[in-house]
C-alpha cells in the first residue's frame, strides 16, 4: 500500500464531519492543496484526500475523508467513521445552529466510531467577525466539558488550519506512541509489530470490509 | 438462467431498437434455433441506425465480447476484423453537424417544431443507412452531412405530428437530438408533452399553470419550523451548483431553483430534497432555455434579464415537471439510506467482475470499494464527471430509454471505468486509485468521446440484458 515516492513513518485516518456548508470540503482544500473556492461543489456522500506532515520527527500520512453533512447520508457517512483515528468536527461560528448541532455529530461518533478515536471541535469561518453568533468562551467551554480539544479557523484566509490538523494528528500520535511504541513493541493490545501496524481501538476494526488500516507504519 | 447458454444474439433480435428497456424476462424463444445472419440483419437493423450503428467497430478498451459464445459463425465473420477506428470517422460526423445545426435556430415561442428549409435530399432512400451499417466499412461516413439533415428531417416529419411516433422517435433519439429540436423532444420522451401535436399547446399551459398554482400553495412553507431545514439545505446548495457556469451565478436563476427544488421536495416526502438533485435541474434549465435564445447564443453564458418574465416562467415550470418524470425513474436513489444508490453500486461491481477482472481485482487488492467512488456517479449520474454539454448528451440517449436513468445509466458508469481501465490499473495504491476515480480527466472530452462511451455503454447493456448469464463463469 505505500509508494516509494512517498514513505511515511504513520498513517492515520481522520474524519471531517458536521453541517452541511460549514466549511468543511474548503478546510480540507485548504489544508492538502492550499486551496479556497468560494463557490465550492457540495460533497456527494465522501471525498478522499491526503496530505503528510511532519510531527516529532517523523512522517505522518494523514488520510482524511470529508463528509457530506446533509442528514440523508448518514447511512453512508457513518460507514466511514470505521476504522478513523480522528474526527474534526466543524461547526460555522457565523451560524448558531451548526454549533447547536454539534451534539448530534458527537452522538453520531459515539455510535459509529471507534471509542478512543480523538475528536477536535473547529469553528470555522472565523473570519466573519461581524457576523459571529457562537462566541468562543462558550464554545471554548463546551469543548472542555466533552473533553475535546477546541480551535477556530478560516479556510479562507487560512487562520489556524494547519495548527487545527497539526494539532490532531500531534494528539493521535501521542497516544499511538503512547500505545505501541515506535520500536515496534507490543503495544494497545495486540497491535501487530511485524507491519506495525497499530490501532487504537483493536475491537472493533476487522468487522468493517475495508482493510484501511487506520494507522500504520510505512516502510 | 435455465436459458444460459443461448445466445443473447438470438435473444436480441426481440429487440428492435437500442435503448429500449429489454425484456429479461425469461420467455421462452420460441424462434427456430438457429438464424441466418441476414434474417439476423433483417431484424435488428433498425437498431444500428444512426451513429450508434456503427458499435462493432469499436476498438473496446477491454478485451473484445465473447461473441463466439453465440455459435453463429455469421457473427464472427461480421464481428471480427472491424476494429476501423470508428473515431476518426466520427470526427467527420461532428463537424458538418455542428454546423448544419447551428444554422437552425429555433425562434422563440410556441412549441412548434421549427423545420428545417427544403433540402435536396429530402427523398433520399430511409434504408440507405442501414444498408451502410450492416455493411463492411469501405467508407461508411462518406455522405455524413447529408445523413445528419436527413436525421433532423426526420425529427422534424415526427414532431409534427398529428400524432409522434414515441417509438420511433426514441429510436432516432438514441444517438442524439440535434439542438435544434432537443426541447420539444425531450418534453415528449419525458411524457410531459403529448404525442397529440393539437394537445401540446393546451396541455402546456395547463400544467404551468399548475406549477403556479403550486408555488402559491407550498412556496410560503419554506419558513415554517418543518421545512425550513429543507429549504435552507437547498439555499445553500443552488449557489454552489456549478460554479463556473454563469448561468447558475445568476441570482435569477437560483431562485428558480430554490422554487423547483423546494416545491419538488414538498410533494416528495419520501424522500425530500437530498443534495445532488439540484444539479439534475440544470440540463433541463439549460435545454429549455436554449430553445428561447436565438441559436447563436450559449445559454451557459446567457444573461437572463434580457429574457421576458413569462418565458423564464414556462422555462421554470417545464423544468420542474420534467425533473418530476426524472426523478419518478430513480427515487429510490433518494429514499432513506438511498437503497436504489446501493443496489445501483452492487450492480456495477457485477458488470465489472464479469468484464474486465483484472481492473476489479485491482480494485479489491488495493481495498477500493465501489460505494467510495460510485456512490457521486448514482446520486448525480455522472454530473459531477463530465462537463454539462456532455451531460446533456447522454440524457439524449437516456430519455430515449423506458428506464434509462436507472438501467443503462450503470451500463455508462461501467463503460466509464472500462475506459479507464488501464490508468486506473496504474495506479498503485489506494490513494492513487480514488485521487484519480473522483477526478477522473474527462473536462476535455469531446463529443466523439461521449459517443464512444455511449456506443460501449449500449454494447454492455445490450449483451447483459440479453444473456444475464452470458460471462458468468
Ligand atoms: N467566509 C468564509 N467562508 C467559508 C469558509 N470556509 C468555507 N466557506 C464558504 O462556505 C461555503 C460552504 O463551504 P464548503 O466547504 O463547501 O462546506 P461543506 O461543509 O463542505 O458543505 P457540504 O459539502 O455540503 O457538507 C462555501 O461557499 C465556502 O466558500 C471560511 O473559512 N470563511
Ligand atoms: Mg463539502
Amino acid at each position: 500500500m505505500t509508494s516509494k515516492e512517498e514513505e511515511y513513518d504513520f498513517l492515520f485516518k481522520v474524519v471531517l464531519i458536521g453541517d452541511s456548508g460549514v466549511g468543511k470540503s474548503n478546510l480540507l482544500s485548504r489544508f492538502t492543496r492550499n486551496e479556497f473556492n468560494l463557490e465550492s461543489k457540495s460533497t456527494i456522500g465522501v471525498e478522499f484526500a491526503t496530505r503528510s506532515i511532519k510531527v516529532d520527527g517523523k512522517v505522518v500520512k494523514a488520510q482524511i475523508w470529508d463528509t457530506a453533512g446533509q442528514e440523508r447520508y448518514r447511512a453512508i457517512t457513518s460507514a466511514y467513521y470505521r476504522g478513523a483515528v480522528g474526527a474534526l468536527v466543524v461547526y460555522d461560528i457565523a451560524k448558531h445552529m451548526t454549533y447547536e448541532n454539534v451534539e448530534r455529530w458527537l452522538k453520531e461518533l459515539k455510535d459509529h466510531a471507534d471509542t478512543n478515536i480523538v475528536i477536535m471541535l473547529a469553528g470555522n469561518k472565523c473570519d466573519l467577525r461581524h457576523l459571529r453568533a457562537v462566541s468562543t468562551e462558550e464554545a471554548k467551554k463546551f469543548a472542555e466539558q466533552h473533553s475535546l480539544s477546541f480551535i477556530e479557523t478560516s479556510a479562507l484566509d487560512s487562520t489556524n488550519v494547519e495548527a487545527a490538523f497539526q494539532n490532531i494528528l500531534t494528539e493521535i500520535y501521542n497516544i499511538v506512541i503512547q500505545k505501541a511504541p515506535a520500536d515496534g513493541g507490543q503495544g494497545g493490545g495486540g497491535s501487530v509489530s511485524e507491519t506495525k501496524v497499530i490501532k487504537i481501538d483493536d475491537q472493533k476494526d476487522e468487522k468493517s470490509g475495508s482493510k484501511m488500516k487506520c494507522c500504520q507504519k510505512g516502510n | 438462467m435455465a436459458d444460459k447458454k443461448s445466445s443473447f444474439w438470438k435473444r436480441g433480435n426481440d429487440t428492435k431498437l437500442p435503448g429500449r428497456a429489454q425484456p429479461v424476462a425469461n420467455s421462452p424463444d420460441l424462434r427456430p434455433r438457429s438464424k441466418t445472419f441476414e434474417e439476423y440483419e433483417k431484424d435488428t437493423n433498425d437498431a444500428w441506425d444512426d451513429e450508434a450503428e456503427d458499435l462493432s467497430h469499436l476498438s473496446s478498451p477491454v478485451k473484445p465480447l465473447e461473441f463466439n459464445h453465440t455459435g453463429s459463425g455469421e457473427f464472427d465473420v461480421k464481428f471480427s476484423g472491424k476494429k476501423a477506428p470508428l473515431k476518426s470517422r466520427i470526427k467527420e460526423v461532428v463537424k458538418p453537424r455542428s454546423h448544419t445545426t447551428g444554422g437552425m435556430s429555433t425562434s422563440g415561442g410556441g412549441t412548434g417544431v421549427q423545420h428545417s428549409g427544403s433540402d435536396s435530399r429530402r427523398n433520399a432512400p430511409q434504408d440507405t443507412g442501414r444498408i451502410r451499417s450492416m455493411s463492411p466499412p469501405s467508407d461508411p461516413f462518406d455522405d455524413i452531412p447529408d445523413r445528419e439533415t436527413i436525421k433532423l428531417q426526420k425529427f422534424g416529419k415526427l414532431l409534427a405530428g398529428p400524432n409522434t411516433d414515441l417509438e420511433q422517435l426514441r429510436k432516432l433519439s438514441w444517438s442524439g437530438i440535434p439542438s435544434s429540436v432537443r426541447a420539444t423532444t425531450w418534453q415528449l420522451l419525458c411524457g410531459y408533452l403529448p404525442v397529440n401535436i393539437d394537445r401540446r399547446e393546451e396541455t402546456l399551459q395547463r400544467k404551468r399553470s399548475e406549477y403556479l398554482k403550486l408555488i402559491d400553495q407550498y412556496y410560503h412553507m419554506r419558513d415554517d419550523s418543518i421545512h425550513k431545514d429543507t429549504f435552507r439545505q437547498i439555499h445553500i446548495d443552488v449557489p454552489r451548483m456549478n460554479p463556473s457556469i454563469p448561468l447558475f451565478q445568476q441570482s435569477i436563476v437560483q431562485e428558480c431553483f430554490e422554487r423547483i427544488l423546494f416545491i419538488w421536495s414538498m410533494r416528495h416526502p419520501a424522500s425530500g430534497y437530498v443534495q445532488g438533485i439540484n444539479d439534475l435541474v440544470t440540463p433541463f434549465f439549460v435545454v429549455y432555455l436554449s430553445y428561447y435564445i436565438s441559436g447563436d447564443k450559449n445559454a451557459e453564458t446567457y444573461d437572463l434579464s434580457l429574457l421576458p418574465n413569462s418565458t423564464l416562467n414556462m422555462i421554470e415550470a417545464d423544468s420542474f415537471w420534467c425533473l418530476q418524470k426524472l426523478l419518478e425513474g430513480i427515487q429510490d436513489n433518494y429514499t432513506l439510506a438511498q437503497p436504489g444508490i446501493q443496489t445501483k453500486v452492487m450492480r456495477l461491481k457485477d458488470i465489472m467482475k464479469r468484464i474486465d477482472g483484472s481492473l476489479h481485482s485491482h480494485l479489491e487488492r488495493n481495498s477500493v470499494d465501489y460505494l467510495q467512488f460510485a456512490f457521486r456517479w448514482m446520486n448525480n449520474l455522472l454530473m459531477r464527471e463530465f462537463q454539462l454539454r456532455s451531460v446533456i448528451r447522454i440524457w439524449d440517449s437516456y430519455l430515449s430509454e423506458a428506464d434509462g436513468f436507472a438501467t443503462l445509466h450503470v451500463f455508462v458508469c461501467a463503460a466509464l471505468l472500462l475506459k479507464f481501465s488501464s490508468e486506473i490499473q496504474s495506479k498503485k495504491d489506494f490513494q492513487e486509485i480514488m485521487i484519480f476515480l473522483q477526478n477522473l480527466p474527462t473536462s476535455a472530452w469531446t463529443d466523439d468521446d461521449v459517443q464512444l462511451l455511449l456506443a460501449e455503454s449500449f454494447k454492455l447493456k445490450y449483451m447483459f440484458a440479453d444473456a444475464p448469464g452470458h460471462l458468468q463463469n
